[in-house]
């Protein structure tokens, strides 16, 4: 089967839950996620079954990057945070109905359920897209694609103040960082004459290359992915999107977005990276970015209280390692011994795509049943749900780094980059950020196995299915497993 | 007679364009004004990618990948309008203005 038809077969899917909410009548629209689930893990399965075609010789070609494992890398972690997402959407049901649900009598008591479902099926089809986008029209449309559904996604509780306003300030600054891409798509196609990024880097590594204009092009799409993948200073938009966002979403954000910013910003500029003439001057700006991105993160998180608030600035920690890795690129003329930044970065998306979407399920399931999402809210929980609070602790502990998990080796392979590349400004921030991240997680930790809950707390268990805890425990299980074992993960992409 | 518009000419406008936007963006308070900011800004970076087609002409024709782009710039931009104005009058509903810095209730 060729490979685009996954992408096709994941746009379908979406559409035929839209015609389902629109034409069956179901009692419980949670079907519809239902089948979207089990459609995805189809096309999980078919990532191992699809050939590409000998000849790519045609148009199609030039907008699609032909055979590489990188791509269908980043299409499993799309479809796997796709999916993950759409089981934490139906758990976080109630809370949708309520600010959705249309007041009239005769309305389904669900109306306005389906489309929170399908949404996220065309943002992953646009997520699969652009992993495999080597043109700068289908990375442009691709992008479109996964952000304006993310727009609805982000202002969907319609009736609830904060969602709204998360919705809006995601709009003007997503419009915002569009703006500036293709404005520097513009300068980039002047000063090369070609959307392929094959064209670009021939032109980019040519002598007689105009560096003023590429820098000024360089600067432009610098400034939009970093509103993208969340580096400072343009981060600001993140805690209030991801505070105000449903749940569900925040984690599609926090992960879907991420990597695929990231991926594009690996795309867009390794032929800037290859280039004699700007290389030396475009690590710089990045090591400066990486460099704030990670103080800023790691110290703004740590007097945070709201639990939502404080994953939105371990993102933006996290988008600070990622970019020190990137930072770290080694000259075209030396050659690369070990891993190369691109490999690190995709480890990297993948160990934070399993923690983080651990994290993000623990709190759904919590926010479902209680109504806080404050760290209070977190005190005491071992006692109350001692399986959840495991999960969490799982999730925590390989988000701050401690080793054995996925994200010690992520952060290790990072660390090991900036030594061999000599960057010492960056491995000392590094490290401060890492240590300032064994705070403010493990804060969370010592408060649910150490701290008394309040008063006035619940002590009823909180309920979660069967189905939940086989996905955490099969996470928590990935997490270990890449932790002491990388080579699984890395064999994926290498 | 040589032509006395050249490429710099276009850029300077263009870039004079995105400039406006950008300011209108970041000192403008009302939400439908800002919008209005960023579609001059797509606007501007269309009439830069139109005037690099035009003056880095390909076998004596205009380079129409620039024209590939500029198209589905307009359609993106046509859609976010869609989506944006809807998520605008689902805010006015609620808060009953569209003035952005009294849309500040998430602080820590």
């Amino acid at each position: 089967m060729p490979v685009y038809f996954l992408e096709i077969i994941v746009v379908a899917l979406g559409l035929v839950m839209l015609m389902i909410d629109a034409f069956v009548k179901l009692e419980d629209k949670r079907s519809i996620a239902w089948l979207g689930m089990i459609g995805l893990a189809v096309v999980f399965g078919l990532l191992f079954a699809v050939k590409w075609p000998e000849s790519t010789d045609g148009v199609f070609w030039q907008f699609y990057e032909s055979g590489d494992s990188f791509s269908l890398y980043f299409k499993g972690i799309a479809i796997v945070a796709t999916f993950l997402v759409l089981l934490m959407a139906t758990i976080y049901t109630p809370i949708v109905v309520a600010q959705t649900a249309r007041p009239e009598k005769d309305a389904h008591p669900q109306s306005g359920l389906g489309e929170f479902f399908a949404l996220p099926m065309f943002a992953c089809a646009g997520l699969m897209w652009m992993a495999s986008a080597n043109n700068l029209v289908s990375i442009f449309v691709s992008l479109e694609t996964v952000t304006i559904s993310f727009y609805i996604m982000v202002a969907y509780l319609r009736r609830n103040v904060g969602s709204l306003e998360a919705g809006v300030k995601y709009l003007i600054l997503g419009a915002l960082s569009t703006a500036f891409l293709v404005y520097g798509f513009a300068w980039l196609f002047g000063i090369t004459g070609t959307m392929q990024l094959d064209g670009i880097k021939e032109a980019l590594t040519s002598s007689d290359v105009n560096v003023t204009a590429a820098l000024f092009a360089f600067a432009l799409i610098l400034v939009s992915l970093a509103f993208k993948v969340g580096g400072a200073p343009f981060h600001f938009w993140i805690p209030d999107v991801y505070q105000g966002a449903p749940t569900p979403i925040t984690a599609f954000l926090s992960v879907g977005s991420k990597a695929a910013g990231f991926l594009v910003l690996l795309r867009l500029i390794s032929p800037f990276l290859a280039s004699d003439a700007l290389v030396g001057k475009v690590t710089v700006v990045l090591g400066a970015i990486a460099f704030l991105t990670l103080l800023i993160g790691n110290l703004a998180a740590l007097p945070q209280k709201n639990f939502k608030r404080l994953l939105a600035y371990s993102s933006v920690a996290h988008a600070g390692f990622l970019l020190m890795a990137l930072a770290c690129t080694p000259r075209a003329s030396e050659t690369a011994a070990g891993t190369s930044p691109a490999q690190v970065i995709a480890f990297y998306l993948g160990a934070y795509l399993l923690m983080t979407l651990l994290a993000f399920l623990v709190v759904t399931v919590i926010r479902s049943q209680m109504v806080s999402e404050e760290v209070d809210a977190f005190r005491g929980l071992a006692k109350r749900s001692p399986f959840l609070s495991l999960a969490l602790l799982f999730a925590m502990a390989s988000l701050a780094g401690i080793p054995l998990t996925a994200g010690f080796v992520g952060k290790f392979l990072v660390f090991k980059l900036a030594i061999e590349q000599e960057q010492w400004f960056l491995l000392v921030v590094g490290l401060i950020g890492a240590a300032a991240g064994f705070y403010y997680y493990l804060k969370i930790a010592a408060s649910m196995y150490l701290a008394t809950p309040a008063k006035d707390a619940s002590t009823e268990p909180l309920q979660a299915t069967m189905l939940t805890k086989t996905i955490m425990v099969i996470l928590m299980v990935a997490i270990i497993v890449a932790g002491i074992a990388p080579n699984v993960i890395m064999g994926l992409f290498s | 007679m040589e032509s006395a518009i050249t490429l710099n000419h276009f850029l300077l406008v263009s870039g004079i364009l995105f400039a406006i936007g950008l300011a209108g963006v970041l000192v403008r308070r009302n939400l439908i004004v800002i919008f209005m900011c960023l579609e001059l800004m797509l606007a501007a970076a269309n009439l830069t990618l139109v005037a690099f087609s035009r003056f880095n002409p390909v076998d004596g024709q205009p380079n129409y990948e620039g024209h590939v782009l500029l198209f589905f710039i307009i359609t993106v931009a046509a859609a976010e309008v869609a989506v944006g104005l809807a998520i605008i009058v689902a805010l006015f509903r609620s808060r009953e203005t569209t003035d952005v810095t009294k849309i500040n209730s998430m602080k820590y």
